[in-house]
């Protein structure tokens, strides 16, 4: 079920008022319910693969248990290997399976062997499995390092497993942050319920308005590579930067703010990261889930920065690189993770990681949009060749044809009121500032924002970009 | 009140300013919609509530950039209106149709077919967007059109701000530009380079499949005019480029259906005039100003002879 379906405004009221229904009896039953609800929820896309995710449950909760229980570290180790590797192969099998087949079969085939007669796989990839896998890794690496005390509480762990809301594209949750709020009892908090109003109504602004209408222009740009000239691929890149900020921010919004009907607090995910004046900032504000997570279980584990230079180096380098690929099995993110680890890695060298001021602003957002491209492209050599263009091949800028004409205009007319908005929240106040003044301003503001998504929004049921990673 | 009240309270108050301002803003988008006088809105508008011609030409681009009126009627001596809409399908011009039909019966339909009009497709729904604005005042004809691949359409429909969703851009660059047309038609101009090289016969992807859908709205189109006694019409445009339609499913089905019941297909697929012929194509695909006369003199003819 994708959140901008219908399907979804019927299943978030009936659920939500059974949920607090059930608020005067016990947690246990919440619990009961959220599991279910969450998977119809991942059901509804395709109900073969919530065996996966059940999987998944039981060995992590059964792994959980045992390190806990075993009496020496060898077998507190072993144990979490087991999870890490039943969790990676899920990854390995489904994602990047056919990735690394293609890889050997272009290997032998260079090297002039015989492949052994390899051919491709016909693997559908389960929506959400590189959220959902690293979540529950994370909870069994915490129980091994002795932050989190495993749970015997079954329906609880399961629950925070597959937690509807952040489910299929995160914020990607830490054990220690979501499972207690699953064990405690959660209260019903009128505050709480209208900032999960605002979120979504924000998230939902993000995704249908400036993302859906970006990705209309940037689409026909990046996939006619060879019909279109370097501004074209310009203007496309500054819009795609938008549609993936719009599109996976949005998703964010939304999760965080359904949690909030339920009671629970999810991890802010992006803070406004084109404000960012350094590629160590940006990756501090952007998908914060996902880099925090390689932080503590990958960069710091090889040493962090506590080690000699190149090492560090080396630390930094390998954990974009695994970040890139973590995005898709195509050499076009791992490129994108390995171009991001070169720009900290020259920061580091410059010694510019705490810059600030508007012209590192903007150099920032360049060098993260050159990136992008290779995030866009359909292949590495389409990636080059629009840059070719870019800088050799400046042309005609591409305003679209017939009905497209007028999606980068809503698009670029969208971005500029994020902009005023983040500015706004970036150097002056919050949201509460902006509309706390009386209840009926509030209601206004957000009416208001609700009309711009029906008036000029695209509703086409277009899935979420972070979807296919 | 206990807090389940107090927020449930909240909800309603929401739901009733969201409803306040989509109903005022809403109308103030319908007052602009009709306000258009040049544009894609504004055509439609103009054969969904003005026009009274006795010939009504209908299709994609191909009917919009292929048929000049003034040609029709001199030939013909009938009031001509070109109802084409770049883009669209079978959908839009059923409902397009049905809405025309509430109001008055022309004497003769053109259906422009194009070969792929069967054929599974989602622009065939997607666009069908052009046809919202109109759902406030045609909701009997519409709904059921919309309702073939939409779950939701009554509660979507109940928005002012959505039937008239992507509408705004339209309306300002029209009105800064306005965009002429010649009842319905607009001339495209130049004609295609001569060293177009893909001059290899053009034939349908036979991996297409037939959308059940799409025939039940060719029936239908086809059931509305002979209802009203109207003449229909079924015209294939010429191309550049030779077609091979020999396995087009689609095109075939279209044949069957219109011999069921008796309609005239006009075939200009692989008419000599018009093949390599460079000199009347905008594109291979797309007949220039002169290629549109030219092809509406022929058009003509045919008509005069069935009428005969």
């Amino acid at each position: 079920m994708y959140f901008n379906s219908f399907d979804f405004l019927i299943f978030l009221p009936v659920t939500f008022s059974l949920y607090w229904f059930l608020d005067k009896r016990k947690i246990v039953l919440q619990n009961i319910l959220l599991l279910a609800a969450s998977y119809i929820f991942y059901g509804w896309w395709d109900w073969r693969f919530l065996s996966l995710i059940a999987l998944s449950t039981v060995v992590d909760y059964v792994v959980g248990l045992k390190i806990y229980k075993a009496n020496s570290q060898k077998h507190k180790k072993r144990w979490l290997l087991c999870s890490v590797f039943f969790n990676l192969g899920l990854l390995a099998f489904f994602k990047y399976c056919n990735f690394f087949i293609d890889l050997w079969i272009e290997l032998c085939n260079a090297i002039g062997i015989r492949n052994g007669n390899f051919t491709l796989l016909r693997i559908i990839l389960p929506v959400g499995i590189s959220f959902y896998t690293f979540q529950t890794m994370s909870y069994t690496i915490d129980v091994y390092r002795e932050k989190l005390k495993p749970t015997k509480d079954f329906i609880a762990f399961a629950a925070f497993v597959s937690f509807f809301p952040q489910l299929v594209a995160g914020p990607i949750e830490r054990a220690t942050h979501l499972l207690p709020q699953f064990l405690n009892k959660r209260s019903f908090s009128q505050g709480s319920i209208s900032l999960g109003f605002k979120l979504i109504i924000i998230g939902f602004f993000l995704k249908l308005v400036i993302a859906d209408r970006a990705a209309i222009y940037v689409n026909a740009v990046y996939n006619n590579v060879e019909q279109h000239d370097g501004l074209s691929f310009i203007f496309a890149t500054i819009l795609f930067a938008f549609q993936i900020y719009g599109d996976f921010a949005g998703y964010s919004l939304i999760a965080i703010g359904t949690a909030k009907f339920f009671g629970f607090d999810l991890m802010t995910n992006f803070r406004r990261p084109y404000f960012a004046a350094s590629i160590h900032e940006f990756w501090n504000r952007w998908h914060i889930s996902l880099s925090t997570w390689f932080r503590d279980y990958l960069y710091i584990p090889l040493g962090g920065n506590r080690v000699g230079k190149f090492r560090w180096f080396f630390n930094l380098f390998v954990t974009f690189l695994i970040s890139g690929l973590w995005h898709g099995a195509n050499w076009t993110f791992v490129l994108w993770g390995a171009i991001n680890g070169c720009y900290l890695i020259i920061e580091v060298l410059l010694n510019s990681k705490k810059r600030k001021g508007i012209l590192n602003i903007v150099c920032t957002f360049c060098l993260i949009c050159f990136s992008w491209i290779f995030f866009r492209a359909n292949t590495v050599s389409e990636a080059f060749l629009i840059i070719k263009k870019i800088f050799l091949q400046p042309g005609k800028l591409y305003i679209g044809m017939g009905d497209d004409i007028a999606a980068p205009f809503y698009a670029v007319l969208a971005i500029f009121v994020l902009i005023g908005f983040e500015i706004w929240r970036e150097y002056i106040g919050s949201v509460k500032q902006i509309t706390e003044k009386t209840e009926i301003s509030r209601m206004l503001a957000y009416s208001l924002l609700v009309f711009l998504i029906l008036y000029i929004g695209v509703f086409g049921d277009s899935q979420f970009i972070y979807f296919q990673f | 009140m206990s807090k389940y009240q107090i927020i449930l309270f909240k909800i309603v108050k929401l739901l009733i300013i969201i409803v306040i301002v989509d109903m005022t803003l809403g109308i103030a988008a319908q007052k602009l919609f009709y306000t258009q006088k040049t544009g894609k809105y504004a055509r439609s508008t103009y054969a969904i509530d003005k026009t009274d011609a006795e010939i009504l030409v209908f299709g994609s681009s191909h009917a919009h950039r292929h048929y000049v009126p003034e040609v029709l009627e001199n030939k013909l001596h009938s009031s001509v209106y070109n109802a084409g809409a770049e883009g669209q399908q079978l959908l839009y011009h059923l409902g397009l149709q049905k809405m025309i039909l509430k109001r008055i019966k022309p004497k003769t339909i053109i259906l422009n077919i194009d070969e792929d009009f069967l054929f599974q497709s989602n622009i065939a729904y997607d666009r069908l967007h052009d046809l919202y604005p109109y759902y406030v005042t045609h909701k009997d004809v519409l709904r059921p059109i919309f309702a073939v691949n939409n779950r939701f359409v009554d509660i979507k429909m109940l928005f002012k701000s959505y039937l008239f969703n992507s509408t705004i851009i339209h309306m300002t660059r029209y009105y800064v530009s306005p965009q002429i047309d010649h009842k319905g038609y607009r001339p495209l101009h130049g004609t295609v380079n001569k060293n177009y090289k893909d001059l290899n016969p053009y034939s349908v992807d036979q991996k297409n499949t037939i959308d059940n859908n799409l025939v039940l709205a060719l029936e239908e189109f086809i059931l509305n005019a002979k209802s009203n006694n109207i003449q229909l019409v079924f015209v294939t445009s010429p191309k550049l480029i030779k077609t091979n339609y020999q396995n087009n499913k689609s095109f075939h089905l279209i044949n069957q259906m219109a011999n069921a019941q008796n309609i005239p297909v006009l075939n200009f697929f692989n008419d000599d005039r018009f093949i390599n012929n460079f000199e009347l194509f905008h594109d291979p695909s797309h007949l220039n100003d002169k290629g549109a006369s030219y092809f509406t003199e022929l058009v003509s003819d045919k008509i005069l002879l069935l009428k005969k």
